[in-house]
């Protein structure tokens, strides 16, 4: 259950050529003789929002843990800034759908203790602040002693959210970070992601962003990669070339957006179509989870 | 007023005309008036400080509990001499008793106290470390388990006279064996509460990059804490067990061996004396430990 200590931060911006922030080489993963993941390729270019979007069991969340560095792929690499990726590190912010701050503190010691991690030796009050600026920048003005548990599921997201800007890492990954939310607050955080992604057009951070959800893919993504069952593959990549900033109440009735909606959906049925003809058994969302 | 006419209340009056109904050549039970009217008191106050909580926290059926008890006990023996007068003292010379006696308690509490906070606090101090690196390294714990299997349920008990032998003093003797028999709840607990983390918490943990000390003190001893106070609460249980035991084999003061000593002379009216403050004793200590685990898991609710 150890995990080998991190490396060193690699340097967030790297110059020169660096087109390609994200390089997934061939990747295969297995957990015990099931094979999870097979013969993924995916280049990530700095900056682009890349939704991966997929049925339960695909995968999708497995890719995004082999990029955080929570495990290592079986066979293939993937390289950030070049680098192969071994451990986790700060320079991927990762926000989970579950979990993501420590019940035990409060919500403004979660963000502090992620800053501490990030920016070492800095006085305490001088991390408080930041956590706290970056609390209100989510909209939380009035958490920072509460306990995470004493937050609403959209609060405690927009804190984890908080946290992964706060740390200021290049990459954020995100899994399914919306997936227990009511719609509602869903689309409240959608547009807050985008709003804070779109920022700083110079220093944009690249997203992984894990969903289930085709409309919130087209509205979030700059590229949209389509994954399908058994083993994970992925099966295709769609560019959304829909302008941005992307206002939801017209986007969704746009022939664009349609078209890409029914493409999508398309292609994640075909997986599925292509389970029956081959005759094996579909597995039911969130079997085997 | 109809608040008033509750059974808690009417057993009162019923319990305090008995006790001072006037008995040619005895004396009025003083001791066990003051008692009761204090009770009384207590339950009163409440009623009025807590209004509306009172009635659904149980107040009064418990103070009727311990009125009807009382009134038993006070009938069946000062009153109607039902039972045997050296095995059932009554409850007026049992509390007159206890006053007296008490500071002699107190002097032979604090001795208890000394065996039983030096050997709990010495495995709070050696298993919980020990049971978090153990429940986080996987080959530690893989290395541990058979040991953690074999030693852990013998029955501390049958060390007591092994470690009289062993050790230099009773002191030490007790002190040891209190240390066994609360390391081992406490440690299995700490393990097992490492195990029961959310595996989604680790994963928090390990993108933040904490350092292994940082990690261990500040995600998996509170994510281990739930399991952490279970154990110490089964281990304090243990030791106040393991005391007394070993304070009625070998000890010459403290609160077992209060007991244990005027049982030894048929003085049952200080064994019952012995007892009742023995369980107050072990009341209060739940009691404050209950209040600082719920202060250390307030994250829970």
């Amino acid at each position: 259950m150890r995990f080998p200590r991190g490396d060193r931060p690699r340097p967030f911006f790297v110059t020169g050529d660096a087109m390609h922030t994200i390089s997934i080489n061939n990747v295969q993963f297995s957990y015990g003789a099931q094979t999870i993941l097979d013969g993924i390729d995916l280049e990530v270019l700095a900056g682009e929002f890349i939704c991966l979007l997929g049925p339960s069991g695909c995968g999708k969340s497995t890719l995004l843990r082999l990029l955080a560095g929570l495990a290592k792929p079986t066979l293939g690499s993937i390289a950030l800034d070049g680098a192969p990726i071994t451990a986790p590190g700060l320079d991927r912010g990762v926000v989970f759908q579950d979990y993501s701050l420590f019940p035990w503190m409060t919500t403004g010691q979660n963000v502090v203790l992620a800053l501490e991690q990030a920016f070492p030796g800095k006085p305490k009050n001088e991390q408080r602040e930041t956590a706290q600026a970056y609390l209100e920048m989510v909209g939380l003005d009035n958490v920072f002693h509460k306990l995470p548990g004493a937050l609403s599921g959209g609060m405690r997201q927009r804190a984890a959210i908080a946290r992964a800007f706060a740390i200021n890492s290049p990459v954020l990954l995100m899994d399914e970070p919306f997936g227990a939310l009511d719609a509602i607050t869903r689309a409240r955080l959608q547009d807050l992601l985008l709003q804070l992604w779109q920022q700083n057009k110079g220093e944009r951070k690249t997203v992984i962003f894990v969903t289930h959800d085709v409309e919130e893919a087209i509205l979030l993504a700059s590229r949209v990669v389509v994954m399908g069952l058994n083993p994970g593959s992925v099966r295709g990549v769609f560019d959304v070339s829909i302008p941005r900033p992307r206002v939801r109440q017209e986007l969704y009735g746009t022939p664009e957006f349609i078209a890409l909606r029914d493409r999508l959906i398309g292609e994640l049925h075909a997986d599925v179509l292509d389970e029956l003809d081959e005759g094996r058994t579909v597995r039911t969302a969130g079997e085997g989870i | 007023m109809n608040s008033l006419l509750t059974t808690a209340n009417l057993l009162f009056v019923v319990l305090l005309g008995t006790l001072l109904w006037p008995v040619p050549g005895t004396e009025k039970p003083y001791h066990l008036v003051a008692l009761v009217t204090a009770i009384e008191a207590i339950y009163l106050l409440r009623g009025i400080f807590f209004r509306g909580k009172s009635s659904s926290s149980g107040a009064g059926d418990v103070a009727a509990i311990v009125y009807l008890l009382l009134l038993s006990w006070h009938l069946a023996t000062a009153r109607f001499e039902v039972l045997d007068k050296m095995l059932f003292p009554q409850p007026e010379a049992v509390l007159a008793l206890f006053v007296a006696e008490l500071p002699d308690m107190l002097k032979g509490l604090v001795n208890s106290l000394i065996l039983l906070v030096s050997g709990y606090l010495l495995a709070l101090g050696t298993a919980v470390p020990l049971g978090l690196l153990v429940g986080w390294r996987g080959r530690l714990f893989r290395a541990v388990n058979p040991f953690t299997k074999v030693l852990g349920p013998i029955p501390p008990i049958v060390y007591i006279p092994y470690a009289i032998a062993l050790l230099p003093s009773f002191r030490a003797a007790s002190i040891f064996v209190i240390f066994i028999g609360a390391f081992w709840p406490i440690f299995i607990n700490t393990v097992h509460g490492v195990f029961n983390i959310p595996k989604g918490l680790i994963d928090s943990a390990r993108v933040l990059n904490l350092r292994e000390p940082t990690l261990l003190v500040r995600v998996i001893l509170p994510g281990a804490m739930p399991s952490i106070c279970t154990g110490a609460t089964l281990a304090l249980v243990f030791s106040l067990v393991l005391l007394t035991a070993a304070e009625l084999i070998g000890a010459n003061s403290g609160i077992g061996w209060y007991v244990k000593n005027f049982a030894d002379f048929a003085d049952y009216q200080r064994v019952i004396v012995g007892i009742l403050f023995i369980s107050i004793v072990v009341t209060a200590i739940t009691w404050g430990t209950e209040r600082l685990e719920r202060r250390l898991l307030r994250w829970r609710n």
